[in-house]
């Protein structure tokens, strides 16, 4: 091996490449011109990696040659075996496609396998989830994630990269990894839920297609024998409870209402079943998930037949059990939320003093927005309409901009009466 | 003279580069290190596989292993360098113009015990 300085002629990448491309696809037939590109660049992208450590070989060119030599030959392995692909595609062409079947959940849920492979990192688990089986737009990706696009853009461009030199499979995996891989199949879809449930960003408050969606999904977890376990009741137990505000949550012309402001008749009773039926599967384990928790609030909310005569003591144990589980920012946000419903507005504002400059919550709308309605109950509505102000300059739904917008006004009246 | 190791974590090589684009990142890998391998100060440098790898945990006398590590890319140990300084001081200063510090990526430098050193 030589190293020196000198031991790449001028433009030897370039002029490389351009030989070594033209040498494989004249033998591959220039039809194989992608193939004999790729090639190349896989060769000089491994040289760009490993030459800086180990010097530049003795033959530079030599070198890049074999290796994208070989690179091709793997390439058109590769596709050999996508010929054979093709051939199952073209007899499952000719069978027609059953409007309900659990063959084809077998196939979202090896898909969904597959985008959470451990290979991954979590977070590019959840944008490929979100991107390939949810069908999110890259923007909506980031608000969920409260992230800038352009970093789940690259987060995408380098899972589907990974994903392509690992050669990670569409298949359920075999029973000793399924339990690690079910983990993060679970986190997406309680992403995917809680996309459907806010919507950030959205012109709709409730996108209830895609909370439908989540659901549909879930159950095809717990429905199947492969991954019908105690969380996943519990997610799904989650999910149908939160689901059945969905039509409360609105008024006649779309606008957001408060837990408070609902009106809980129209609560839907038969998701509330079907969800106290599932947290009820979910208690069989001696294992207790957030997800667990976060049902079990869920249905404290569904127990009461008011805001006033809710039970924010339990509320706020269960919230402190959630924060021992899945410490986070937004967490401690809700918790103090429910702490100043049970212990009133002061308390609450404290609490949430102490997440206040947390930089996950920076672009959060909620967290000004519940100062603003703590600071308006304790009837300081100047500071009030300050933090609603502030609330708006951050991002959210259109339904959401309205809302904010109407506690305001009302706050700026309130304050020159 | 110590032993340095200094261990390059940080995201892998970019694909996009082109070819006359990637040639520059190497001169500049090879300028920097073509004054320490004349020197014979190199004692060893190599690139790690990125995409692959095994953690095993003890897990109290019940081992586990499991891939990984899948960490934040700009965590991943892509290399090291085996190095000979007189300080710490000078390996900084050798280190200071790495071209690895013009990314993302950061370098972790770790003086070797010499276990022949009776003081």
């Amino acid at each position: 091996m030589t190293s020196g300085v000198d031991a790449l002629v001028e433009h030897l990448f370039r002029h490389s490449a351009g030989q070594i491309v033209a040498r494989l696809a004249r033998r591959l037939g220039a039809a194989r011109l992608d193939l004999a590109e790729e090639a190349v660049q896989d060769a000089l992208v491994r040289a760009l990696s490993i030459w800086p450590y180990s010097g530049v070989p003795a033959e530079p060119r030599g070198w890049l040659f074999q290796v994208a030599r070989n690179r091709a030959i793997d390439l058109l392995r590769r596709e050999a075996s996508l010929r054979g692909k093709l051939r199952e595609l073209e007899s499952a062409a000719a069978e027609a496609l059953p409007e309900q079947s659990t063959a084809l959940g077998d196939d979202e849920l090896a898909m969904m396998f597959m985008c959470c492979h451990p290979a991954l990192p979590p977070p590019a688990r959840v944008a490929l989830t979100l991107k390939t089986v949810g069908g999110f737009s890259v923007d909506e990706v980031a608000a969920a994630f409260l992230a800038e696009p352009e970093t789940i853009a690259q987060r995408l461009v380098r899972a589907k990269r990974q994903i392509r030199e690992q050669a990670i499979a569409i298949e359920i995996p075999p029973e000793a990894e399924r339990g690690e891989r079910l983990t993060s199949v679970l986190d997406v879809l309680y992403l995917l839920f809680n996309e459907g449930y806010s919507a950030h960003g959205g012109e709709n408050l409730t996108r209830a297609d895609l909370c439908g969606e989540s659901i549909r999904l879930t159950e095809i977890l717990a429905g199947n024998p492969a991954s019908d376990l105690p969380e996943v009741h519990a997610l799904l137990a989650l999910m149908l409870l939160q689901a059945s505000r969905l039509p409360a949550r609105v008024d006649e012309s779309g606008d957001l209402l408060l837990l408070g402001e609902q009106d809980r008749r129209a609560w839907d009773q038969t998701l509330i079943g079907r969800g106290l039926g599932h947290l009820e599967r979910a208690a069989s384990g001696d294992r207790i998930t957030a997800y667990h928790v976060e049902a079990a609030i869920a249905a404290t909310h569904a127990a009461a037949p008011d805001e006033a005569s809710t039970d924010w003591d339990a509320i706020v144990r269960l919230y402190d059990d959630l924060l021992a589980l899945k410490p986070s920012p937004v967490v401690e946000l809700n918790r103090a939320i429910a702490l100043a419903m049970a212990k009133g507005p002061a308390a609450g504002i404290a609490a949430i003093e102490r997440v206040e400059s947390d930089p996950a919550l920076s672009r959060y709308y909620l967290l000004p927005a519940a100062l603003g309605r703590l600071w308006r109950e304790a009837g300081d509505v100047e500071r009030a309409a300050r933090y609603y102000e502030e609330a708006l300059a951050r991002p959210c739904s259109e339904p959401e901009r309205r809302f904010l917008e109407r506690q305001l006004t009302r706050c700026r009246r309130t304050a020159t009466a | 003279m110590a032993k340095y190791l200094a261990l390059l974590r940080g995201p892998g090589v970019p694909s996009t580069l082109s070819p006359q684009d990637m040639q520059r990142v190497i001169q500049k890998y090879m300028s920097w290190s073509d004054d320490l391998r004349k020197a014979g100060r190199v004692l060893n440098a190599e690139k790690l596989r990125f995409g692959e790898g095994r953690v095993l945990r003890g897990n109290s006398g019940k081992m586990a292993v499991t891939d990984g590590p899948y960490i934040e890319s700009k965590e991943i140990v892509g290399g090291f360098w085996l190095i000979e300084a007189g300080s710490y001081d000078e390996m900084l200063k050798i280190l200071s113009t790495h071209p690895h510090l013009e990314g993302p990526g950061s370098i972790e430098v770790r003086e070797i015990e010499d276990t022949s050193r009776r003081s």
